[in-house]
């Protein structure tokens, strides 16, 4: 007992252990799982963030250029209009245009530059130049009212032809950056495009905003990042180029490392479509404000994971020994059963096998009694025939006959019963004619010698079939009848009425005299009638009745034994499908 | 005294056909592009522009002859007035030294001025009542646009030439130019501010030639 309750708590700890590991694995799993998506979300937002930063600044730009491209085409509106400004166009007159013009646009050239966060209100030029009608810079007489400009600056502001639309460009002049705009001149007389004004800005500067992202723009190769030292802008500028050659894209952005710390570029076309040289802006934002957001991200989901894991192991330890507590009962109720189980299979065995040695010794002793009586019944016989004795004698040769043939039916009938129990007899089912077979029957209880003075009632249609083998449906209507006329009185009768009724056919026999008192097992093997009385049977042809009934899918019972009536019912299986048998 | 008068007229018709006929004399009819507009019922003629060419409209023509001719010692004083917003006349031929006044007829300002090559002047702003009335001498031969500052689409020319001899054609092309010293020289009609078409002429005392500028 102690080695089973061992083995029990060895199995109940391990299924404790399993159940355990199953809820660490899964709180495990889950915890990786919100890590990993919280990664990807963060890094996507991330990524989102700067992205709208970014597009947020380049709208502040478009802004501010509109801002300037509106009031720079009124400006030119007005000037295209000026009759001094067309008389020194179309009069040849080109040394007069800038002191014509001066007037016009002192207001953009006068004044300090604004601070970067008044640059969208207010409109102030770095220099301006008009362009003739071939598109090239008219040189200015007093560079110094409209702004002076090296030579090379000067030059980028030409244009292979007059523009007829606004133009944005930008333009480097050592390490400053201008963006220009060239604003076309049309005439007012005639609507021809005469000139055009070119005027040149500060760039739009993006406010600080903390984000540690720095901007600038690259245009004709060169990079204007000035934040960064030469040597980064170099390395930066060659990324940049080999990306735009590389994008079909107007705008993108990318990884890049500068000085082994992560950024993110992103660049932008500024002037789409423009006769001007494009030019990009470009973003660099740090990747380590929101690395280090990541990290203290990942520190939080870490600890949150721990402390599941931590209330998943004490959770899980609960768990587990709740769960393995009916199992512990269980085992033991399991245990007990085991043992229950185990005494009723011994019992079972025994009970087999008992029965099988008294089937084998019911056939046995059947065969054995067989043999003598056969004799005795044949020399019984044989002394019938002679001639010579006393009449009582052959009166009690008569009665010991009828014994020997009584002894043989009985032992047949055991014999019978015995191969039944043991399993070995098998109905060769075929379409029988009940109704004749009762008929038959019938007859015969009419011409026994003994028979008393029954009426029998017949209440059954001819042509009754059932299925079932022959010889053991005439076995059980025989001992069904002979008890009928047995266990009748003086003056009775019998009644055999059957009925079909769907698959089932059902035959009642029924009988007037002493009744079957309730609660006596008729149906019981060597059964013997508790009242006394003058007819009576060996006790084993209900019993081999009613198995063979069974055995043909049907059954025997007694229906009905009250006021001088006894009726029994046999239920046989219509002959449907069962090959008929004459 | 009556006697006297008609003494006076004699004698100055006998004069007069002598001047009139003297010298030489040429006509003839210049080819004028066809006018884009009707003809101004009001003969007033406005400068317009094309592809940067100034004409007038509808178009007329100044025929000049150009040659070595002696400077006069004085010139007629000439006058481009401002009406309703417009030179006039439109086109005004004069030889160079002239003074040009520039009355201002209108209601309002004007500021008359030129950035021509020929004569950049520029008289500023004035009323009708200016006294003197603004006037500028053009000394250079060549053709000078008149602008207005204030209103933008008042266009004038005057087209100064190195000759006193020089006439106007009539809508048609039309001319005739008397009194012409004989000699050889070159007819020459400006048609726009591109256009200038020329012919050699031979002039003889007392003749009339015909010449055709197509």
């Amino acid at each position: 007992m102690s080695a089973t309750s061992e083995t029990r708590n060895r199995e109940v700890r391990s299924f404790r252990t399993r159940l355990f590991a199953a809820i660490m694995v899964i709180v495990a799993t889950l915890t990786a799982l919100g890590f990993y998506l919280a990664q990807r979300k963060i890094t996507a937002d991330a990524e989102r963030n700067l992205q709208q930063t970014f597009q947020t600044e380049i709208s502040s730009m478009h802004k501010l250029e509109e801002l300037r491209h509106a009031a720079l085409a009124d400006r030119c509106k007005t000037l295209a209009a000026k009759p001094r400004i067309h008389a020194a166009i179309e009069d040849d007159a080109i040394d007069l245009l800038y002191p014509s013009a001066k007037e016009e646009l002192r207001d953009l050239m006068e004044g300090d530059e604004p601070p970067p966060e008044q640059a969208a209100r207010s409109l102030h030029a770095r220099f301006y130049r008009f362009l003739d009608s071939t598109g090239g810079v008219i040189k200015p007489p007093n560079a110094s009212d409209v702004g002076e400009l090296d030579a090379h600056t000067e030059a980028q502001l030409s244009l292979s032809k007059l523009p007829d639309t606004q133009q944005i460009g930008y333009v480097q002049s050592g390490g400053t950056i201008h963006e220009v705009i060239a604003v076309p001149i049309f005439s007012t007389d005639t609507g021809d495009l005469v000139s055009a004004l070119v005027v040149g800005f500060k760039p739009f500067e993006p406010e600080d905003k903390h984000t540690g992202m720095q901007s600038g723009i690259w245009v004709n190769g060169n990079l204007h990042l000035p934040a960064f030292p030469l040597s980064v802008r170099t390395s930066l500028n060659e990324k940049i180029t080999r990306a735009l050659n590389d994008s079909v894209s107007d705008q993108n952005y990318f990884r890049v490392d500068l000085a082994g710390a992560p950024q993110l570029l992103f660049y932008k076309l500024l002037n789409p479509a423009s006769s001007f040289p494009p030019a990009y802006e470009i973003c660099v934002h740090p990747v380590a404000t929101w690395t280090a957001q990541l990290n203290r991200l990942r520190w939080q989901i870490g600890g949150a994971g721990a402390l599941l894991l931590l209330g998943g192991f004490f959770a899980s330890h609960l768990v587990a020994v709740r769960m393995s507590a009916p199992l512990k009962k269980l085992a033991l109720d399991s245990e007990e059963s085991r043992a229950e189980r185990e005494r009723a299979e011994a019992a079972l065995a025994t009970t087999a096998e008992e029965l099988e040695r008294s089937t084998r010794y019911s056939a046995d002793a059947s065969h054995q009694l067989k043999s003598p009586l056969t004799v005795l019944r044949i020399g019984l016989e044989s002394l019938l025939e002679r001639e010579g004795f006393k009449r009582e004698i052959y009166e009690e040769l008569s009665t010991l006959l009828h014994q020997t043939r009584r002894l043989t039916g009985v032992i047949e009938d055991l014999l019978l019963l015995s191969r039944m129990d043991a399993g070995h007899l098998q109905i060769a089912s075929t379409r029988v004619n009940l109704s004749q077979l009762v008929d038959e029957w019938l007859d015969d209880l009419g011409a026994l010698p003994d028979s008393p003075d029954v009426k029998i009632e017949r209440e059954f249609p001819p042509d009754l079939f059932v299925a079932g083998e022959k010889r053991y449906m005439s076995l059980i209507i025989q001992n069904l009848l002979e008890n009928a006329r047995k266990y009748n009185r003086l003056g009775g009768r019998i009644r055999v009425s059957a009925l079909g009724n769907g698959s089932r056919v059902v035959l009642k026999i029924g009988n007037t005299g002493p009744t079957i008192p309730p609660g006596e097992n008729i149906f019981e093997r060597f059964h013997h009638s508790s009242s006394p009385s003058a007819a009576s049977g060996h006790g084993i042809g209900l019993n081999l009745a009613r198995e063979l009934a069974r055995l043909h899918g049907g059954n025997l019972r007694l229906v009905y034994s009250e006021n001088d009536w006894t009726e029994f019912e046999v239920r046989f299986s219509t002959a449907n499908g069962v090959s008929a048998v004459a | 005294m009556r006697l006297l008068e008609l003494l006076w007229l004699n004698a100055l018709f006998c004069v007069i056909p002598g001047s009139l006929f003297a010298g030489a004399a040429v006509e003839g009819r210049v080819e004028l592009p066809k006018s884009r507009s009707a003809p101004v019922q009001a003969k007033r003629y406005e400068i317009v522009t094309k592809a940067g060419v100034l004409s007038t409209q509808p178009p007329l023509a100044v025929v000049y002859l150009t040659g070595n001719f002696s400077r006069p010692a004085s010139f007629p004083l000439k006058e481009v007035a401002q009406r309703d917003l417009t030179f006039i006349p439109a086109l005004l031929p004069i030889e160079a030294g002239t003074r040009v006044q520039f009355p201002n007829l209108d209601d309002t300002y004007h500021n008359i001025f030129s950035y021509s090559p020929a004569k950049r002047f520029d008289l500023g702003r004035y009323r009708p009542e200016e006294r003197p009335i603004p006037s500028v001498v053009f000394d250079k031969p060549g053709l000078v646009t008149l602008r207005c500052d204030i209103h933008e689409h008042m266009r004038g020319l005057i087209l100064v030439l190195s000759t006193p001899y020089f006439v106007m054609t009539d809508t048609a092309g039309r001319f005739r130019l008397d009194m012409l010293p004989s000699g050889h020289y070159t007819l020459k009609a400006w048609v726009d501010s591109r256009t200038t078409r020329e012919k050699p002429v031979d002039l003889r005392e007392g003749q009339t030639l015909h010449v055709d500028l197509p």
